[in-house]
């Protein structure tokens, strides 16, 4: 199916790979269904991909993988508030968290505290809210620089 | 928003599976107990909210084009 969205243009996307969040995003409760963009012609951008809204072209989320950021991210979650995923596995379940990349770049952040678990075998996921005193803002520019400085 | 005048012990029930009952009343503070299955989150508004404007912050943010530039 083809979907208009704001930073990539008109897209095509298989109807499986829409991942389904039965409560929407926090804060948008009906934003229910996404797809992952990842710019693979221009490689990776620093691990960054999108998650696209299906049904509003201006929404798309960035996202990145947190153990990128934070090798021993492992926050205590409740199993009950996954339910609505249904069967999670260690290998079935992956983790991201939002970027925030403002007009200065050197503030660009990502959200530790609500991080956004996905089911990959039914598609399912939420965006859950950590006990734990985790930052919601958690600076990332000089990581990724040193990372890029390295290679 | 509909506003009920509860009593200390006293309970509102939502939804036919929530239920909110006044613990104790100290001062100014209330203690607020919640019954609720266990699949239903509940946050404080304050986090929620801080969530909520993390993500709206997140949806405001450069794209891919400028991104191109750090990496």
């Amino acid at each position: 199916m083809k979907v208009n969205t704001r930073i990539f243009g008109e897209i095509e996307i298989q109807e499986e790979k829409i991942i389904h969040f039965t409560d929407g995003i926090i804060g948008f409760p009906d934003c229910k269904d996404f797809t992952l963009i990842f710019d693979e012609k221009k490689g990776n951008r620093g691990g960054i991909s999108w998650l696209q809204s299906i049904d509003e072209p201006v929404f798309a989320l960035p996202v990145i993988d947190p153990l990128l950021i934070k090798e021993n991210y492992n926050p205590v979650v409740e199993d009950e508030l996954l339910t609505s995923l249904g069967n999670l596995t260690q290998e079935n379940t992956f983790i991201l968290v939002t970027v925030t990349v403002p007009r200065d770049l050197k503030e660009m952040s990502v959200n530790l505290k609500a991080p956004i678990v996905i089911n990959v075998d039914n598609h399912k996921a939420c965006q859950i809210i950590i006990d734990d005193d985790l930052p919601v803002k958690y600076k990332i520019y000089e990581l990724l620089m040193a990372r890029k400085a390295g290679e | 928003m509909l506003a009920l005048t509860r009593r200390k012990g006293e309970s509102l029930v939502v939804d036919n599976h929530i239920e909110v009952t006044v613990l104790e009343i100290r001062g100014d503070q209330v203690k607020i107990g919640i019954s609720a299955p266990k699949d239903v989150p509940i946050y404080r508004k304050e986090v929620y909210l801080q969530i909520r404007e993390e993500n709206q912050a997140a949806l405001k943010s450069a794209g891919p084009e400028d991104l191109k530039d750090i990496f």
